[in-house]
């Protein structure tokens, strides 16, 4: 059994999310205790609690102490059984935070799976459906398994109710090095927008292009989607490379000036362009993982996060492979698992 | 895990919006409760009435959107006028009793922010009546912005399980008790449970209370300070009346109780309201009510049991609420097997009988007690006295030792007190004093107790103690007698009066003398 201070590092969800995943591919039992310790409101969020309901049924798992609220849980891993699941997360909860609790087990599987997520995919506290079809999915399918996602419907924070359909065929995943992005191939700035006035989409637009003078004008376009999603508002800006596309966010706000959060998002991108690195730092959150369970692999990336050294420690602490990051003059760190 | 539901109204004001996105920057209780990531709800029993159908529709659709773990079941309840409070507290309460709660297996959240007012309470009522079993569940909109989740917060009516209310009911509970024993910090725990229990009695009921206890114990400071403490929480408006009613005699009995017409008897020449009547509102303490004749037992039974009674020579009855307090010394069961108490006097006010023990089998509570009484003297006389340190430990040691009989309880005490205080103008109480108090109260104390005759001056220390106490209890009645008489014939003639009737005796004197003799006594022995 694996003890875990939930408060150590970035002390929130993910190290809930990452063990049980790693557990289930180990078949080692955790504990959690001090959960979320390191947040205003410790102990399992209902996200957290869907998250582990999904990764008890892939698993056959059982899970002690499992409820809102709850600062200890006790996971003890069972076989994974694939086939055809549907898991719904409410209103702040985001499905791709289930896919990221459940797809890697469902990749060791003996057989394929079909997931149907429901609940937010364009969420401001995680990785929108763009990020992880565009920029995370086709480097894990090089990796040798092929998986599938399809946006059905949007789900905007706050009132949740979108679908997405991930296939998962899976198989061995291997090693690769990450280390070169390749000849720039293209970039998308868009601006989806539900339920609420076009202007603000207009001006979010404006100001992307004021942040982002290299990109072409047919780039930039906005997609109005039936208000009934609504209301919802991000700006999704995609820099494509050869080797490697990144997806960079910003979410409209009740409170936040349209023109503030797409300079944001314009200064982001711009900065991952500049810097040289493969992965910027969301995606070399996700890398981490499939990475270490291929036993080998290696990419550079922008300074390290919390959240990928913590990523990092849960992930020794089971499989007992360490994640070295190193500075590597251009292209900013060079992660490498030894 | 256990399953979290809620039970609530539609809020047919707060929980409608406008049809389209703009009701998700709107906060609608119902919804609202269903989007906190801290709180799961497995289930929602919705109520509402029919002609709210279609929006209750809408807000399951928009709940099952942002909260797919809950299953919303819908509950129609119909009221004529939402706000009769008959209507919704009956409709409510049969929905409560028909629900199949199972506290086992799920806990329940009553939301009390949607309804109407009536509801509201009535809601409130039946979960503190645990007919709801659950905590109620409080929602509200942030302040400044059009945020659609909103807060949330429960409450426990169990009280006790917050910490800082349940310290400070312990504190006023303390603060109670330590009123009802004016401040002195007794360590005797028969009598201090006494008084934690008079405490809640006090405040809590109606009902006539008695108390029992050797003259002195405190009986009237008690009642007096149970009367003040009650005014404190405004359960009394009127006034303390306590009267002794050992002190009542005669004819003025009936008038002093219960008061009088004019011209009910010779003397009365104005109306006159009596005890019972100014106690209206307040509390009327009887001590000794043991003292009372069997008519008046009568009249203020009937007093306390209807609130009504008669008035000396009036035609109709008044009334007057009052609590009673009655106070005796005497064992009241024992005076109604003799048929010299009501038995159903006794029965009314024996619910709450509480014993005060006597100040000797309270020793521990001796030392508090005299440091109350110098302040008393203090607070009296404007004159603050101390004891050396060796003089209160010599008091001490006497007063709560065997020989301290405390016959008298804190009027001993008391008086002792003031007596040492008085004798030491220095304000300092030294061993001198305390040596001839001591010697005070021994012989205060032999006088007034069993053995109290002065037959150890006549007999002399030795011939006494060979005395049998059959003889011994003779001897000194024979003895008071020879004193107050004024010759041997004339005690004599006293002492054998019931022979002397019947003739059967002719020389009393002799018979008398030849008594004495047995004991070794002459007639000038017993002269001064």
């Amino acid at each position: 059994m694996i003890i875990i201070d939930g408060s150590e590092g970035e002390g929130g969800g993910q190290v809930v999310r990452t063990a049980c995943a790693l557990s289930l591919v180990t078949g080692e039992p955790f504990r959690i205790a001090n959960v979320r310790g390191g947040r205003d409101r410790p102990g399992l969020m209902r996200q957290h609690v869907t998250a582990i309901e999904a990764a008890c049924a892939i698993g056959t798992a059982t899970c002690e102490g499992l409820s809102v609220g709850s600062s200890e849980i006790a996971f003890r891993p069972g076989r994974i059984v694939p086939g055809e699941y549907q898991f719904a997360v409410g209103t702040a909860g985001s499905t791709a935070l289930v896919l990221q609790t459940v797809l890697m087990p469902l990749l060791r599987a003996d057989g394929p799976s079909r997931l149907v997520l429901e609940g937010g995919t364009h969420n401001p506290q995680a990785p929108p459906f763009e990020f992880l079809a565009r920029a995370f999915l086709p480097i894990l399918n090089h990796m040798g398994p092929k998986v599938c996602l399809r946006l059905v419907r949007h789900g905007f924070y706050p009132r949740g109710g979108g679908r997405i359909e991930v296939d998962i065929t899976p198989a061995p995943l291997e090693p690769i090095a990450c280390r070169e992005r390749g000849a720039p191939a293209g970039c998308s700035a868009r601006v989806l927008l539900a339920g609420l006035p076009l202007s603000i989409g207009e001006r979010m637009m404006t100001a992307a292009r004021k942040g982002l003078v290299d990109w072409p004008a047919p780039a930039f376009a906005i997609d109005e989607l039936p208000a009934d999603l609504g209301p919802g508002i991000v700006l999704l800006l995609e820099r494509a490379f050869d080797h490697v596309t990144e997806v960079m966010s910003g979410f409209g706000r009740m409170g936040e000036r349209a023109e503030a959060v797409a300079g944001t998002a314009a200064r982001r991108i711009a900065g991952y362009a500049a810097s040289g690195a493969f992965a910027g730092p969301y995606l070399a959150d996700q890398l981490l993982l499939p990475m270490a369970l291929a036993g080998g692999g290696s990419f550079t990336t922008v300074t390290p996060s919390k959240h990928s050294r913590t990523a990092a420690s849960i992930i020794e602490r089971f499989l007992g492979r360490r994640w070295s990051f190193t500075e590597d003059g251009e292209a900013g760190h060079r992660a490498e698992l030894v | 895990m256990k399953a979290t539901v809620v039970i609530g109204f539609l809020g047919s004001t707060l929980d409608a919006s406008k049809i389209g996105p703009s009701r998700w920057s709107k906060w609608r209780p119902s919804v609202a409760l269903c989007m906190h990531e801290d709180l799961r709800v497995d289930r929602f029993v919705l109520l509402h009435g029919t002609p709210h159908l279609r929006l209750a529709d809408y807000v399951a659709e928009d709940i099952a959107s942002v909260s797919p773990e809950t299953t919303v079941e819908r509950h129609v309840l119909d009221f004529r006028d939402p706000w009769d409070f008959e209507e919704v507290y009956g409709k409510l309460l049969d929905f409560a009793r028909s629900y199949r709660f199972d506290p086992e297996a799920e806990d329940y959240l009553v939301h009390i922010t949607t309804g109407t007012h009536v509801g509201q309470i009535c809601l409130f009522l039946l979960t503190e009546a645990h007919y709801f079993p659950g905590k109620l569940l409080q929602t509200q909109p942030r302040r400044g912005t059009a945020d659609a989740v909103g807060m949330w917060n429960t409450i426990d009516l169990d009280l006790s399980r917050y910490d800082s209310i349940a310290t400070r009911f312990a504190a006023h509970a303390a603060e109670s008790t330590s009123f009802l024993k004016s401040g002195i910090e007794t360590r005797n725990r028969a009598f201090n449970r006494m008084i934690d229990e008079i405490e809640q009695v006090a405040l809590r009921s109606k009902a006539p209370l008695l108390l029992m206890g050797p003259t002195g114990a405190g009986k009237s400071q008690l009642a007096r300070r149970i009367y003040e403490l009650k005014r404190l929480r405004h359960q009394v408006k009127g006034a303390f009346v306590e009267v002794n009613c050992a002190t009542l005699r005669g004819d003025g009995t009936m008038s002093a109780l219960f008061g009088h017409r004019k011209g009910a008897f010779t003397g009365a020449a104005a109306d006159r309201p009596g005890l019972l009547r100014s106690a209206d509102t307040g509390v009327l303490f009887l001590d000794e009510i043991g003292e009372l004749g069997l008519d008046e037992q009568a009249m203020i039974l009937r007093a306390v049991e209807d609130k009504r009674f008669l008035p000396v020579g009036a035609d109709t009855d008044v009334a007057s609420d009052f609590q009673l307090i009655a106070g005796t010394n005497r064992r009241l069961t024992d005076q109604v097997a003799s048929g010299a108490f009501r038995e159903d006097l006794f029965a009314r006010l024996n619910l709450w009988t509480f014993e005060l023990p006597g100040l000797a089998e309270r020793q521990e509570d001796i030392a508090p007690n005299l440091d109350y009484e110098l302040d008393r003297f203090a607070e009296r006389e404007g004159n603050r006295v101390t004891f050396n340190k060796e003089a209160r430990e010599a008091y001490l040691a006497f007063a709560t030792g065997p020989e301290a009989l405390w016959t008298g309880n804190f009027r001993d005490l008391a008086a002792s007190v003031t007596r040492m205080a008085t004798f030491s103008p220095g304000g300092r109480i030294d061993r001198a004093s305390v040596d001839a108090e001591i010697v005070r109260l021994r012989k205060l104390w032999t006088a007034t107790s069993g053995e109290g005759d002065d037959l150890e001056a006549v007999l002399g220390i030795d011939r006494l103690a060979a005395l049998d106490p059959f003889d011994r209890v003779q001897l000194a009645y024979v003895v008071a007698i020879c004193r107050a008489s004024r010759s041997l014939s004339e005690a004599g003639r006293r002492l054998f009066s019931a022979s002397r009737a019947r003739k059967a005796s002719s020389n009393d004197a002799d018979r008398l003398r030849k008594y004495l003799a047995r004991f070794g006594l002459a007639w000038s022995d017993l002269q001064p």
